[in-house]
């Protein structure tokens, strides 16, 4: 489903350049869930942006669907870091942003109603807390039935009982409506409970250190299972190595 | 209520404050100088259709400025601030004509466009249009860039990020600053009606209208009693519209949360 290919990226040019990612590639299949995890600020949210056409890759292509991506895609959908909610819209407006913009005329009183959001539309962001906030940057992804779920960073700073909500929620969404996904984070148990295949990256330039598979992910039963623990030690053991 | 009442407050001290004043002033000098209020409330009732005429034309022309200047300026301003290759080019010329003062320009202005109504609201609207596309460009440069970012992804058009973002994101500054500016705009627009009015009867405008009856001071008053309350009814109008069009801004502001 998406295909990543050499990719390289480096702001500016000359002798200001700085390179945020060295030859990365790596695949997702289509139904796939895949976490990608590195140290804070190495390049991962380029990464996304890439993926998402928002950024044109330094060199290497990525393919999704096997077209090369040139730019937004439709079926593409991107929930930023902290939801990236617009302040001056609804709960119900920002849900509805992207339809809108794409002139499509779904409704979104569905996925509303499915993330516990109903009786909230009218509120603005600023009214509501930070957990609901995330939700309904989830509900503006979600209301495109996008193939593709691309995530960055969806749990950042939430306090520890919400975090694990949204990423039970993340998880029961991905069975339900069976999007590929692609999560960026620098949490190594939410990589763990997330990824079927974690892709690890160094610090900044960001290269590729290893690629786990993580089979026994799948439910919320898996948090805290002795397999889970494991494997968390595992990834951490990666990140930690020289430095 | 409580807002209605504040305001009730504010006129009585204002008059309470300047009959004082006109007393210190007549005992000081010995004789009248500054009328006082009554006598100015009087003379408003013995011209009171000749006020509310200028007051009429004076709002109406104000408002035509104020419009005009928003229309030209917004999207002049935002654009500066919002495409970068704009803003090179444009903000120094901005910043070399926002210092210049209309007023300085008066003669040029007169034989550019006579003195018909359209150099009166030249004036006005060159004075209000700086401020305007000054306060629209600051705003546009600082949108958050999360914002900006999550309508790009939606694969938002030029228009679209302007219209769902850049618009919504600047409009509180934006009508902040033309509330701010509405002092130098009614300036302006007395000066426009004075010194470029001097062919015009005395219903023709506050600024004609206290021009006329300089040497009748109670009346000369009235009228700069009436250019007051003018700015005020704008300096309200401008909030009332930014509590209606931005009200996101008056939300969770005390105690936010779930």
């Amino acid at each position: 489903m998406i295909e990543v290919q050499n990719v390289s990226i480096v702001y500016g040019s000359g002798q200001g350049a700085v390179p945020a990612l060295e030859d990365i590639s790596f695949s997702v299949g289509e139904g796939e869930m895949v976490a990608v995890v590195g140290p804070s600020g190495c390049g991962k949210t380029s990464l996304l942006l890439a993926i998402d056409g928002l950024l044109r890759p330094t060199s290497g292509r990525i393919l999704i669907g096997g077209e090369e991506v040139r730019g937004v895609r439709r079926d593409v959908a991107l929930i930023l870091q902290d939801a990236g909610l617009l302040p001056w819209k609804t709960v119900r407006g920002n849900a509805e942003l992207t339809l809108r913009i794409q002139k499509r005329r779904e409704s979104v009183d569905g996925i509303l109603s499915a993330l516990g959001l109903n009786g909230f539309e009218g509120r603005f962001p600023a009214e509501l807390s930070e957990g609901m906030r995330r939700r309904v940057g989830i509900a503006r992804a979600l209301a495109l039935r996008p193939k593709v779920l691309l995530m960055d960073e969806p749990m950042a700073n939430l306090d520890s009982l919400t975090r694990e909500r949204i990423q039970n929620l993340i998880l029961d969404l991905w069975w339900e409506m069976g999007f590929t996904g692609i999560l960026v984070t620098h949490d190594i148990e939410e990589a763990v409970f997330l990824g079927q295949r974690i892709v690890v990256l160094s610090p900044r330039p960001a290269r590729i250190r290893a690629i786990l598979e993580n089979p026994g992910m799948g439910e919320h039963a898996y948090r805290g299972s002795p397999e889970f623990l494991e494997r968390a030690q595992g990834l951490r053991r990666i990140l930690e190595a020289n430095g | 209520m409580k807002q209605v009442f504040a305001y009730f407050l504010a006129v009585l001290m204002v008059f309470g404050a300047w009959a004082l004043v006109s007393f210190s002033l007549a005992r000081a000098k010995g004789r009248p100088i500054l009328p006082y209020p009554w006598q100015a409330a009087a003379a408003a009732g013995e011209n009171i259709w000749t006020l509310l005429s200028a007051f009429g034309v004076s709002a109406l022309r104000f408002l035509l400025a104020l419009v005009v200047a928003f229309f030209v300026g917004l999207p002049l301003g935002l654009a500066a601030g919002f495409e970068q290759k704009l803003e090179q080019f444009l903000s120094p010329l901005i910043y070399l004509l926002y210092p210049m003062p209309p007023v300085a320009l008066l003669l040029f202005l007169y034989l550019a466009f006579g003195l018909g109504e359209v150099v009166r609201l030249v004036v006005v609207v060159m004075a209000l249009f700086f401020q305007v596309v000054v306060a629209a460009q600051g705003a546009a440069k600082f949108i958050a860039p999360t914002h900006i970012l999550a309508v790009r992804s939606t694969g938002a058009s030029r228009w679209q990020l302007y219209w769902h973002v850049v618009v919504p994101a600047t409009l509180p500054s934006v009508l902040t600053a033309a509330r701010v500016s509405v002092g130098l705009g009614i300036t302006m627009l007395y000066i426009a009606e004075t010194k470029l009015g001097i062919l015009l009867p005395p219903s023709q405008g506050l600024g004609r209208f206290i021009e006329y009856y300089t040497f009748r001071a109670d009346i000369a008053l009235a009228g700069v009693v009436a250019l007051a309350l003018l700015g005020l009814l704008f300096y309200v109008l401008l909030e009332v519209l930014e509590r209606r069009l931005c009200r996101w801004k008056y939300v969770g502001v005390k105690g936010a949360g779930s």
